[in-house]
């Protein structure tokens, strides 16, 4: 039990980091509240220093995880891709409020401040995240998605005094709810159909049931798909795509930054997580061939209808959040592919792809987050027209998140998108891999128009009127994710590497797995049927 | 082929039917029989809102301050500490004084309670005690 605490530092470390933001955040010193998204970027950046030292070979050896890797990989992307977040969100809650106190128009009111709490709620959202990689049964695997999903909840009401964030936070939070449910319910039948929550032991029993009767039982199997159903919520996925537009549209844009990459990547992870215990076939190197077929075809729909409504909806929105939101529904699509075709290229794919989608949205919504009309953050396309001639700089980052997220060659998104579309292919999905090519051809239509109208169109009377924000670390961030996505494209070979460490799975399990010789013969009678 | 694991034995299901079938005879037989047996009036001292034997006051729609859930909120991180720290105790009482377990048992508990202290100062520092 102290081993897996071990695990767990870096997330006691943000814990600490949650108790002393939601103290500070209630201190009538306005230099100590203003202080918040740094503190939280302090906690975040020390937790990412101390991730590959809690996950030293020797403790890695023995821990009790399926993937005991994964963590460390996951931890860091989300500390890194925190950080720019959290300064995203600088100056973002209690303006109006704020700017009385300032005026003396009103005294300090605890009750009325909330950054202490946004900020809190950010961390605690992240460890959420971050639990979700330790996860060995799915108990806790389902706290830990549920530890990454409330917080959001609160953070898309808070994000803005509009009635509109309120609308989509209940809208999220009613819906989220439903698929807290469903994937809740998918547990139970896995449950019932093996008699065992612990993942480990999960996989046992379905290589088990595999064996003896030649498939997987059809409790397992109706278990298995309202999981990945569930899921689907949390990666925005076709079935339960529908809520991203609204929310995303309705919560302000370093929430919406934050929504497209921190749920995803918890949804990510665990739908890992799930579908190991039935294993891929080059993955136990006892188990099945592949995926069984009904879950396979169950991905396989999902994968094609998320990324072509995805993208068939973003080519109609004129708004830029409603765009990215569709935009986010499309790359969860291509994110399944790298599910379906398994490790371990296209788990490495999944894993890689999760930081350069994370980098690629925060840049894209950080130009959005930087510019305000009248104290009104910007929403539509066309306040983007023009952008070039008064602020360049912008209108570059803006460029590079959207060629990025279209898959432009030097760019990070590319090198992703490509090591997804090999992992397909090499799993023999080629159908797959066409059809996702079309769609990365339809998505170039809307994401140049990103590049197109901040490069080259000229400025409107509306978009005149677009001013920055007063705060410039939205700008400081746009421009280190920009940075980022294309400088990260030259390291592609060692992330991908550490994406790779990270999926590998424990050694000892699979020995031990292996030395059992009943099993082998059992599974040698399994490959001659 | 997959009838092992889904493997229905509907007999032993038989008590849980009988349950079944003795709440629906239970609820069934009382409405029937105070409808049946019992005598059967009607005026607007019987319509009133049963308040345990006062008199009604106003609707039961009203208004009240948002501050008694903000208290409700807080006494509810107690109670739920108080809630947890029972069978910490009666655990606790029996492991070997002084060994690594009951040292780690302790740290445990320390940090749970500290975490209730700081819900309490957070509380205490937001205004939730202030009532004026």
């Amino acid at each position: 039990m102290a081993d897996k605490l071990w695990f767990l530092l870096p997330e006691i470390w943000l814990f600490v980091g949650v108790v002393v933001l939601s103290i500070i955040g209630l201190s009538k010193s306005k230099s100590l509240r203003d202080s918040l998204p740094f503190v939280t970027c302090f906690f975040l950046i020390v937790a990412f220093i101390m991730t590959p030292f809690v996950y030293s070979a020797d403790r890695v050896a023995d821990a009790p995880l399926l993937m005991p890797m994964l963590g460390k990989y996951v931890k860091m992307i989300v500390c890194a891709v925190g950080t720019m977040l959290a300064l995203l969100s600088v100056g973002l809650l209690d303006r109006p409020l704020e700017a009385a106190m300032a005026e003396g128009r009103t005294r300090f009111d605890a009750i009325r401040v909330n950054r202490g709490e946004y900020f809190a709620f950010f961390l605690l959202s992240l460890i959420g995240v971050m639990l979700v990689c330790n996860a060995n049964d799915l108990i806790w695997l389902f706290l830990a998605l549920e530890l990454a999903s409330l917080p959001t909840y609160i953070m898309v009401a808070i994000s803005r005094p509009s009635s509109k964030a309120q609308e989509a936070a209940v809208k999220y939070f009613f819906l989220g709810a439903m698929s807290s449910a469903m994937f809740l319910y998918g547990f139970a039948l896995l449950y019932g159909s093996t008699g065992t929550i612990v993942i480990t032991e999960l996989r046992d029993a379905f290589t088990d049931q595999t064996l003896s009767e030649g498939g997987l039982s059809r409790l397992a199997i109706v278990g298995m798909i309202l999981s990945i159903i569930g899921l689907c919520f949390k990666i925005v996925a076709v079935p339960m795509h529908f809520y991203a537009a609204d929310v995303y549209e309705g919560a302000a844009s370093p929430v919406t930054a934050f929504l497209g990459f921190v749920p995803k990547t918890a949804g990510a992870v665990a739908l890992i997580l799930l579908l190991s215990t039935v294993g891929w076939s080059n993955h136990h190197g006892f188990n099945v061939d592949g995926l069984p077929r009904e879950i396979l075809t169950t991905l396989w729909m999902i994968a094609v209808l998320t990324m072509t409504l995805g993208n068939v909806g973003a080519l109609l929105q004129r708004s830029a959040k409603r765009m990215l939101a569709y935009s986010s529904i499309a790359h969860s699509g291509y994110l399944i592919i790298g599910l379906i075709a398994g490790p371990p290229f296209g788990l490495n794919a999944v894993l890689f792809y999760l930081l350069a989608y994370g980098l690629m949205n925060t840049a894209a919504f950080a130009v959005l987050a930087a510019f305000e009309r009248r104290g009104q953050e910007i929403e539509s396309l066309d306040d983007l027209a023009g952008l070039r001639r008064r602020y360049p700089v912008m209108a570059v980052v803006m460029a590079i998140a959207a060629g990025s997220l279209m898959g432009m060659p030097p760019l990070l998104g590319f090198a992703a998108k490509l090591y997804l579309f090999i992992a397909g292919m090499n799993a023999g999905h080629v159908a797959l891999i066409v059809i996702a090519a079309l769609n990365s051809a339809i998505s170039a239509f809307y994401y140049l128009k990103l590049v197109a109208l901040p490069l080259l169109a000229q400025s409107t009377p509306q978009s005149e009127t677009v001013i920055p924000r007063p705060v410039v670390w939205p700008r400081v961030a746009a421009i280190i994710t920009a940075a980022a996505i294309v400088i990260l494209p030259i390291f592609a070979n060692q992330l991908i590497k550490a994406s790779n460490v990270a999926n590998s799975i424990e050694q000892s399990a699979l020995l031990s797995a292996t030395d059992d010789l009943s099993l082998v013969e059992k599974v040698e009678d399994g490959t001659r049927h | 082929m997959f009838t092992n694991t889904l493997a229905v034995d509907l007999n032993l299901y038989i008590p849980i039917g009988l349950l079944v079938v003795m709440a629906l005879v239970f609820v069934v037989a009382n409405l029937a029989m105070t409808h049946l047996l019992g005598p059967s009036s009607s005026g607007p001292i019987k319509d009133t809102t049963y308040e345990s034997g006062m008199n009604p006051i106003g609707t039961a729609r009203k208004r009240f301050n948002v501050r008694f859930y903000i208290l409700a909120m807080t006494f509810l991180v107690f109670d739920v500490e108080i809630i947890f720290l029972y069978p910490w105790a009666v655990t606790f009482s029996k492991l070997t004084p002084q060994s690594p377990d009951a040292a780690l048992f302790l740290g445990r508990i320390m940090f749970f309670i500290a975490t209730s202290i700081i819900a309490y100062i957070y509380a205490w520092r937001k205004g939730v005690f202030r009532w004026d």
